[in-house]
């Protein structure tokens, strides 16, 4: 069981990651990115390029591709979101749009990167470090140890900076913040592009265990939304034991219950969840509306 | 003068309509329309429920899905005749919207939606992992030809007439809907479901009400689906395809129920359009998505009504 | 009221006149020269796009080969490609547009077993021969269909041998298998159980995943704790060089077994050497000593420079099979075609005679069981199918 749990942390702060990407885009513009999954794995193909074509090393190909796909969410807020706020576009009309730039990321992956599996070596050694009757390989320590930094880095720069503080007052009432003089339209940029390098953070991380597929996002972008949703979307702890949360649930009833029904009972827990606490486990109000 | 002129046009478009098999004679296209016909089911049910009611759901897949299954399986393993078996699945479906609907109409927004995607996915896992029903990934083969008061219906032709009468039976029931109490209460619910309470609609019994009529509209499809195709499996119902409904619906405009029906056939069409283009063809495909819901947010349907004010301003001597 | 009648009568106006001009516009093409259209429908974006683009590769190179030598007599072959996403609805519409707008006389399709089911419909509705080099699933085969033939290699007897092997020459006792939920998995399980059961073997625990997950040691744990000294993997190579490098990452000590599903080179480069060691079924060996296959693997390799994985072999064989059959049958009606087929013989092709029984199967295969050692594949034994 132990074993179990220690599985599914890696996994957890990858979800983790990806859910402090929607929830912070939800909180600071109400919108749902659904190309977030496809930023993971746009970020961990950068990375790959990076490696394969320019020979760098681990760290300079994390944070340039971070920097990467930051440009692209700044460049898919401004050209579809940004129109579509001035045009007061309803939530659905948002859904879609974000979709659209979700299955022309993943196609032109594909058409740039090929239908191939790609792998990206580790830093660190992906074999098993025996501690008594437990597995853990560095790898993993890795994943859960990057991760935790970056959300403790995020953490800071949001309450610390002076652009953080602008964006939580963003988060938490747009229009007074407009009226206080804040700047919400760079805001959202901001969001977008720090949402963005998470994502490519996070693919960049899994990429050497889980290799890079042009549809490796899907998967995870619905898992870290769902850890998003769970942990109570908008809310930064709430995202971050969303995250971890699933990824434990996932590794103990895939191993203890059921493989193939063990996507299923993860939705069936997460409706459940949504029943009792229809604003996810950490947040207290009622959810939005559409 | 005009309104001779109006009634001339509208049996000229019947006329066309119900005599489209005998001047199309590619069998293709034939296929595509039947196709659209069935998607449009479904659409019409995803607008009362996300158009009309506010409630956005990327499941309706999953009710597409155990319509086509329980119709299919209804058929094959106690030999019912199509209509009854449509009528159960019609009926199994309703029940999923019922069981849905529950946890649901507490939810609004992102955890609406992702009830909903839940429900979709659960819906697909059990159909891939409950072999000895059906039949796993493989899916179910050979779903019999509807056989109607002793005609049986195998070609694309007869299938069109079949969607047709589907197709006209559902829109009336949902214009109907739409324009009776029941609608104006979808859109009060909509607008400000709060006060809607307030005012006394007891609200929940509404949204439970939306999800079931839009689960049966898309068992109803996939009833029709299943032995139109031939096969099902669960590949024909992931999450993609739910996507796709929702396109439908948006895209042509799901305040209305004519919306519903452009959607469906537009967005059918253009993807199989898109063919020409090969390798690019998604990428193209999400760019009209987006481009669509930029700058025609009322959907087609919303640009025509933005075309024909303009035309009535522009001319007004003769409105 | 009036105004959206208006719109509606405008709305499906456009529609019956776009209809109309699309249905002008396509004439057909009656043409007295010796052409054989081949329609090739495959996943080439989607879940299996590697198997629907590798596929491409190989019947373009097979057609041009053909053409240029002029194996097919005065016969010229063209080949037209749709996409079908891994969508059954998806393929079965590619599948009617290739019929009733190109013309085909014969279609190649498709890789999922959904999709070549839905397909079927279409082409025994239509009359038309249609060839699948890489659906494995059963029930293909089992639809009394009379025009639906199989290039794919049996999976039956790739579960028998891998089983076989497994207890007499490595003497393992208790197995698990770990199998994908698609249909080739699900096929693949149910075959290895019988197996299992034919050789006596005790099968401890028979976990499944789903294609495109990551996570596999949940499963791996069970499996260890189960006792398990084999593991027979049935799936896609990405899946399996995961669950061998998280299998050694648990520290699980177990021979690992897979089939022709996840032959490919890629399977070595991502399994590093997690994956040494791992024996697998295959019909086909890019490092063969025999010359058919050198000599496709050379010819690829040049054109496309990359290997060729499986599934673009027995594309590639079937392209040969249809050109023979046109050959010997000189015409492209479907049933000549589908005689023709029907009764190849004599053809020594990449992945060995092709030979088909009542039912579409090719029984001709050859089947090989091979090792990973360093960077390649090495054989260990070859097979009889017959």
């Amino acid at each position: 069981m132990l074993q179990f749990i220690l599985n599914g942390l890696p996994i957890g702060a990858i979800y983790a990651l990806v859910a402090l990407s929607y929830s912070f885009i939800y909180a600071a513009s109400s919108v749902l990115n659904w190309a977030q999954g496809d930023m993971v794995m746009f970020g961990a193909y950068v990375g790959f390029t990076l490696y394969q074509v320019f020979n760098l090393g681990f760290t300079p190909a994390l944070f340039i591709s971070m920097a990467v796909v930051a440009l692209v969410g700044v460049l898919i807020q401004y050209s579809i979101l940004r129109p579509l706020r001035q045009r007061k576009a309803p939530p659905i009309n948002v859904i879609i749009a974000t979709l659209g730039v979700s299955i022309i990321i993943r196609n032109v992956a594909l058409m740039i990167w090929g239908p191939d599996a790609q792998l990206l070596p580790s830093p660190v050694s992906t074999k098993p470090v025996a501690t008594g009757i437990l597995n853990i390989t560095p790898q993993n320590i890795l994943i859960v140890v990057v991760g935790l930094l970056l959300m403790i880095i995020f953490q800071y720069l949001l309450k610390q900076t002076k652009e953080g503080k602008a964006l939580r007052a963003v988060a938490q009432d747009r229009y007074a913040a407009m009226i206080m003089g804040i700047d919400t339209e760079r805001a959202d940029r901001v969001a977008f592009a720090i949402s963005a390098a998470l994502g490519a953070a996070a693919g960049i991380l899994i990429a050497p265990i889980f290799f890079i597929t042009f549809n490796m996002g899907a998967g995870i972008g619905l898992k870290g939304f769902v850890a998003a949703v769970v942990g109570g979307l908008g809310s930064v702890p709430g995202s971050i034991a969303g995250g971890f949360f699933i990824g434990i649930i996932e590794a103990v009833v895939g191993g203890q219950i059921s493989s193939g029904y063990r996507d299923a009972i993860t939705f069936v827990l997460l409706i459940l969840v949504l029943w009792l606490r229809p604003s996810g486990l950490f947040l207290k109000k009622k959810g939005q509306k559409v | 003068m005009k309104k001779n002129k109006k009634i001339f046009l509208m049996i000229a478009v019947c006329v066309l309509i119900l005599t489209l098999p005998l001047y199309i004679n590619n069998l293709y296209y034939l296929h595509i329309i039947n196709l659209a016909g069935i998607y449009t089911l479904v659409t019409i049910g995803l607008n009362l429920l996300s158009g009309y009611t506010g409630q956005t759901s990327m499941g309706q897949a999953g009710f597409f899905a155990v319509g086509t299954y329980v119709s299919a399986l209804m058929m094959m393993n106690f030999n019912f005749p199509f209509l009854v078996a449509i009528i159960i699945g019609t009926v199994a479906t309703a029940a999923c919207g019922l069981i849905i609907s529950i946890p649901a109409m507490k939810l609004s927004g992102p955890y609406l939606v992702l009830a909903t995607v839940g429900f979709g996915e659960i819906t697909r896992l059990v159909l891939l992992n409950w072999t000895p029903v059906t039949k796993g990934a493989a899916g179910l083969t050979g779903i019999p030809y509807p056989e109607i008061f002793g005609l049986k219906i195998t070609s694309e032709g007869q299938f069109f007439y079949l969607i047709l009468i589907f197709v006209i039976l559902g829109t009336y029931i949902a214009v109907r809907l739409a324009k009776s109490k029941i609608g104006r209460t979808f859109s009060a619910i909509r607008e400000d479901d709060l006060a809607a309470e307030a005012m006394g609609v007891p609200v929940n019994y509404y949204k439970i009400a939306a999800f079931v009529i839009s689960a049966m509209f898309a068992g109803l499809a996939g009833g029709l689906f299943g032995a139109f195709s031939g096969v099902a499996s669960p590949d024909n119902f992931t999450f993609d395809d739910s996507v796709a409904f929702l396109c439908m619906s948006v895209i042509g405009g799901n305040r209305t129920i004519l919306g519903g029906i452009v959607g469906a056939f537009v967005l059918t069409i253009i993807s199989e359009l898109l063919r020409v283009f090969q390798g690019t063809r998604l990428i193209i495909y999400g760019f009209i998505l987006i481009f669509t819901v930029i700058y025609m947010p009322n959907g087609l349907v919303g640009i025509m009504d933005n075309i024909k004010k303009n035309y009535r301003k522009n001319n007004k001597i003769n409105e | 009221m009036y105004v959206k009648k208006r719109g509606k009568i405008f709305l499906l106006i456009l529609l019956i006149v776009v209809v109309n001009t699309l249905t002008a516009c396509s004439s057909s093409q009656e043409s007295l020269e010796k052409i054989l259209r081949i329609g090739v429908v495959g996943p080439e974006s989607g879940g299996s796009a590697q198997l629907g683009q590798g596929q491409r590769k190989a019947v373009e190179l097979a057609v041009n080969e053909i053409n240029k030598n002029k194996l097919a007599g005065e016969w010229k072959l063209e080949a037209v490609f749709q996409d079908d996403e891994g969508n059954p609805t998806k393929s079965s519409s590619a599948t009617n547009k290739l019929i009733q707008e190109s013309k085909v006389n014969v279609i190649i399709a498709s890789i999922n077993s959904s999709s070549t089911l839905a397909d079927m419909v279409v082409t025994e509705r239509a009359g038309i021969p249609q060839i699948t080099p890489g659906s494995t699933g059963a029930s293909i085969t089992e639809q009394g269909n009379k025009w639906i033939f199989r290039t794919a290699a049996n999976d039956g007897f790739q579960a028998d041998a891998l089983v076989k092997y497994a207890k007499e020459d490595l003497g393992i006792t208790k197995v698990a298998t770990f199998t994908a939920s698609d249909d080739y998995g699900q096929s693949g399980a149910k075959l290895l159980k019988n197996a299992i059961e034919k050789y006596g073997l005790e099968l401890v625990a028979n976990p499944t995943y789903n294609n495109g997950d990551k996570d596999f040691k949940p499963q791996l744990i069970t499996i260890r704790d189960n006792g398990a000294q084999a593991i027979f993997m049935w799936g896609l190579y990405t899946e399996a060089a995961l669950i061998s490098n998280q299998s050694q990452q648990l520290g699980l000590d177990v021979q690992l077994f897979g089939a022709s599903g996840m032959a490919a080179q890629k399977l070595i480069e991502l399994g590093g050497d997690a994956a040494q060691g791992l024996i697998l079924t295959q019909t086909f060996l890019p490092d063969a000593d025999i010359p058919t296959v050198k000599e496709f693997v050379q010819k690829y390799k040049e054109k496309y420079n990359e290997d060729p994985i499986p599934h673009g072999a027995q594309a590639y064989d079937t392209v040969y099979i249809i050109a023979n059959a046109v050959l010997k049958a000189d015409s492209s009606e479907p049933e000549a075609l589908r005689d023709a087929i029907r009764n190849t013989q004599g053809l020594e092709l990449v992945t060995e005679n092709p030979t088909f029984n009542e039912q579409g199967d090719d029984i001709g295969k050859r089947l090989l069981i091979t090792k990973i050692d360093g960077n390649k594949f090495t054989l260990v034994k070859a097979v009889e199918t017959k």
